[in-house]
């Protein structure tokens, strides 16, 4: 019999523990070989309340396993949001969270009220790790009180699953964790990219126009899931595990190391059926292992 | 947009460096139009797949043209016929050859060779009249194939044809296409405003999620090279701000 996958993650009933992580996936009308059966959910591109360019030419160098990706959060705006997108989000049968953005906390708030009760949002992931705008992003991220004061204004505009993406650059991600679920959040998921730079030997600069970018895929993927770990032992509330996840093995590393559900990302640039192949390759390693129910994994999470 | 695994079927060499190969993809092969490409993958390779123009097609198989400029590309060169290569594509929006013209000018740098096989099939087969102008820094370096009714050659030495660039040697022609490295482009922009581009970009995903391949665009904003291009009117990119030095040469 075919192992139960399903999971509950901040208040989302997901058909599988494997979710489309923001910014690889687009807005989910992209990637049209990917079998839908197989996502659990789909965060989308990172979005703004108003338009943004994104940031100049070039936005991405390939590094040793990874990859650095400075895009600048390029989108179309909220309005556009609603009006094109979350139509299409409400037909679909997986749920569809937005991640959010701002230069203030108050800008998070006006953007999650805008959002909220839109059909087809069915909830967000607070973006307080970016580390390619200028403004905003990292710096909420590494500070706790200014981490639970986005969250706050989040939480206080809507009753729908708020979920917070934590960034890796941080001494201690449990403080962070710990401030953000304080203010509400029902949910963690970590980590964003690793900030890191690559130096173009011609030019004798760095190869992105941005000057850094954010580091992603397997290269991150020990130091993920560490810090997953990490931030599951200080909290009581489900981690969502990400980086450089990209084979079910990958997948369950994390799940194992206290995680209830996982997001891959920039496994689907260079295989646009990965998620469906991560999905399914848990469910053959929990039949093989004799389980019925992802629920009966074991975990390696002692207690702080 | 098909996923194959597509079993290399040939490979030769058309300049110095320069190498054409040929896989059997026929999902791909039956639909692809001049300047699309595929976007392909390797084991051991990159990461990330690299994007390639479709150089030429028949029934069941496509083509494309590289130079081993790194680590990865010298490893697609070292694959056997046989060998699998993951293939995804078609991918973008190719030249448009249906405008009514009756003449067209193809204009090549380099690897920039790679779309303009396809380009003149379609040409021909829209009733347009074709000129071909092929240009490389020496003799050596100019791709040694060309399908057109009159070739035009051009080497920045003088080694073959005229001495000078592939934009100076062109002649008139109702239709222009080009492709080449970024910064022959922006002299196309500047004599032809409407010549039809195919421009080269880093790529990350090429099926318009990541976002890595932008195009900066006269107009404001940026749009996609996978998607919206990499064939553009010349003269709506912004060329100041697109990059016309890759050092890692993804060519599209």
């Amino acid at each position: 019999m075919t192992p139960d996958v399903s999971v509950d993650v901040g208040g989302l009933k997901l058909r599988g523990p494997v979710l489309a992580a923001s910014g690889t996936f687009g807005y989910g009308t992209e990637v049209p070989l990917l079998e839908r059966r197989a996502l659990g959910g789909m965060i989308s591109k990172g979005i703004f309340l108003r338009p943004r360019a994104g940031t100049a030419p070039p936005r991405i160098a390939e590094t040793p396993s990874g990859m650095l990706n400075a895009i600048g959060l390029q989108g179309p705006g909220a309005e556009a949001l609603v009006r094109d997108y979350a139509p299409q989000w409400k037909e679909w049968d997986f749920p569809v969270l937005v991640n959010i953005n701002g230069e203030s906390a108050s800008e998070y708030g006006e953007l999650t009220a805008r959002l909220d009760g839109v059909p087809g949002v069915a909830g967000f992931e607070i973006n307080i790790s970016c580390p390619n705008v200028e403004q905003g992003g990292l710096y909420f991220g590494n500070d706790p009180r200014a981490a639970a004061a986005v969250t706050d204004a989040v939480r206080k505009r809507t009753k729908l699953p708020v979920w917070v993406k934590l960034t890796p650059m941080v001494s201690d991600i449990g403080v962070i964790a710990r401030a953000v679920e304080s203010a509400g959040a029902d949910a963690l998921c970590a980590i964003n990219t690793v900030v890191g730079m690559s130096i173009d030997l011609n030019a004798y600069g760095p190869r992105l126009s941005f000057r850094t970018g954010g580091l992603s895929g397997p290269a991150i993927r020990p130091l993920a899931v560490h810090l997953a770990h990490q931030a599951a032992r200080a909290v009581r509330i489900p981690v969502v595990g990400i980086g450089g996840i990209t084979r079910a093995e990958d997948a369950l590393e994390f799940l194992v190391a206290g995680c209830t559900a996982v997001q891959v990302g920039t496994a689907t640039f260079a295989n646009p059926t990965a998620i469906a192949e991560v999905h399914d390759g848990i469910a053959a390693f929990l039949e093989a292992k004799g389980f019925s129910s992802l629920a009966e994994l074991p975990r390696y999470l002692p207690r702080d | 947009m098909f996923l194959l695994d597509a079993p290399i079927t040939g490979k030769r060499q058309v300049a110095r460096g320069m190498f054409v190969i040929g896989m059997r993809a026929p999902e791909v092969a039956a639909i692809v139009r001049a300047g699309q490409f595929v976007n392909l993958g390797w084991d051991p390779g990159p990461l990330l797949r690299r994007p390639f123009s479709v150089y030429r097609s028949d029934s069941e198989h496509i083509e494309v043209v590289l130079k081993a400029v790194g680590g990865g590309t010298a490893r697609l060169l070292a694959m056997e016929i046989g060998d699998r290569v993951s293939c995804l594509g078609p991918l973008g929006r190719g030249f448009d050859l249906t405008t009514g013209a009756r003449s067209v000018v193809l204009i090549s740098g380099g690897l920039g060779v790679a779309p303009m096989p396809l380009a003149a099939r379609d040409a021909k087969a829209a009733g347009l009249q074709v000129t071909w102008v092929h240009g490389a820094r020496t003799a050596a370096e100019l791709c040694a194939e060309s399908d057109a009714e009159r070739v035009v050659w051009a080497t920045d030495d003088g080694s073959q044809g005229t001495a000078g660039t592939a934009v100076a040697a062109a002649p008139e022609a109702d239709v222009v296409l080009a492709c080449g490295p970024n910064r022959m482009l922006a002299a196309v922009a500047e004599r032809w405003p409407d010549a039809q581009v195919a421009v080269e970009t880093y790529m990350g995903c090429g099926t318009g999620v990541c976002l890595g391949c932008a195009v900066p665009l006269r107009r404001g904003g940026y749009d996609r090279a996978c998607t919206e291009g990499p064939v553009y009117r010349a003269a709506d990119i912004d060329w100041e701000v697109l990059p016309s030095h890759l050092p890692y040469a993804v060519t599209v």
